[in-house]
């Protein structure tokens, strides 16, 4: 039984005087004195709940919102941080190409420069080493004249002086005489 | 040092021309000076100012002796007490030198490698004479380091004839 056939039965037992009080059906008055408490009910309800209850419905629907917008938010600021992150891997990637040429390119010219150097270097020490031989040949050479010159001047000194006995001294002492006198002569 | 060994042979020419001695003992000092320079040992010990000044002056006394005029030994005794032995030479020389000039004569010093005879000195001197053109105050000294020869010095002139310079001319070219 629907709302109107529940009204329309009490409409009947109230104008029907025969009909006794239904077990079901409250008294005609209650019910009117029911309904319009109600709706006083329902008005008061509507007039003075009303206002908080859509308030804090549409209060709720904001923080949904805010806290959807949020999310939005969020995500977005995400996908940025990764797409910067992408990014950034890539720059490291760019980087380390970029590092490890670098210490290629700086390796080949230390070993070109390190096999300059060491080419120079055994340059060097091969005309070093052919300077020094050439004047150990030359001090050879020359200690080897002097100590024959020595050696010479050392027996020709022995010689004179096994041959240099009284009378050649004699002669030696008359010869400067003889001489003196002879240059005296040309010096007079 | 030249005008220290100047002012002494100065000194020694004043004592011994006052003395009446300057030849004598010119010559004297001459031998002196050449016997003290060829021996090592005898100019250490009269030079060494760590030996006792008496000690040296008593070696000094000693070897001149009654060889010697006694201004000789007191001049000697002079230069060594002050130490100057060191420049003997040079005072002797300059007092021969002074005392050459003072008598018009050109000081020769005849150096060789053995003593010469007199009539080896008689005939160098008279050879040296004629070279000079003037009488000389001659001086010879026995240098056995020349090994033979003569080394003459008359004057400011050398005439070297000795062997040792030759063997060193051959050593040189050597």
């Amino acid at each position: 039984m629907n709302a109107t056939q529940v009204l329309l039965a009490v409409v009947v037992a109230v104008e029907d005087p025969s009909q006794t009080h239904h077990w079901l059906l409250p008294e005609t008055a209650e019910i009117i004195y029911g309904g319009l408490a109600s709706l006083i009910i329902f008005g008061l309800l509507w007039r003075f709940a009303g206002p908080a209850a859509r308030k804090g419905l549409s209060g709720r629907t904001a923080r949904i919102q805010a806290e959807l917008d949020a999310a939005a938010a969020a995500r977005r600021e995400a996908d940025a941080e990764a797409a910067r992150i992408r990014t950034a891997l890539g720059n490291v990637g760019a980087e380390r190409d970029r590092l490890l040429a670098e210490a290629d390119r700086q390796c080949a010219e230390i070993l070109a420069e390190g096999r300059r150097r060491a080419d120079a270097e055994a340059a060097e020490a091969e005309a070093r080493a052919t300077a020094e031989a050439a004047a150990i040949r030359g001090r050879a050479g020359d200690e080897l004249r002097a100590e024959i010159a020595r050696l010479a001047s050392a027996a020709a000194e022995r010689i004179v002086l096994d041959t240099l006995d009284a009378r050649r001294q004699a002669a030696l002492i008359d010869d400067f005489a003889d001489s003196v006198r002879r240059t005296a002569g040309a010096v007079s | 040092m030249s005008a220290r060994a100047e002012a002494y042979a100065t000194a020694l020419f004043e004592v011994a021309a006052a003395e009446g001695k300057l030849a004598t003992v010119e010559a004297e000092l001459y031998r002196v000076a050449s016997a003290i320079e060829s021996d090592a040992s005898l100019r250490s010990v009269l030079g060494d100012s760590g030996v006792e000044l008496a000690r040296r002056l008593k070696i000094v006394e000693k070897l001149l002796g009654d060889r010697a005029h006694n201004v000789t030994t007191q001049l000697l005794s002079l230069v060594v007490g002050t130490g100057r032995l060191r420049d003997l030479p040079g005072i002797v020389q300059r007092l021969v030198k002074r005392a050459s000039d003072e008598s018009g004569l050109v000081v020769a010093e005849i150096r060789s490698a053995v003593p010469l005879t007199p009539a080896q000195q008689e005939t160098l001197v008279a050879a040296l004479q004629r070279r000079a053109g003037r009488p000389l105050n001659v001086k010879t000294v026995v240098d056995r380091s020349l090994l033979g020869g003569v080394v003459a010095t008359v004057g400011d002139e050398v005439i070297d004839d000795s062997v040792r310079t030759r063997l060193d001319q051959v050593k040189g070219l050597i």
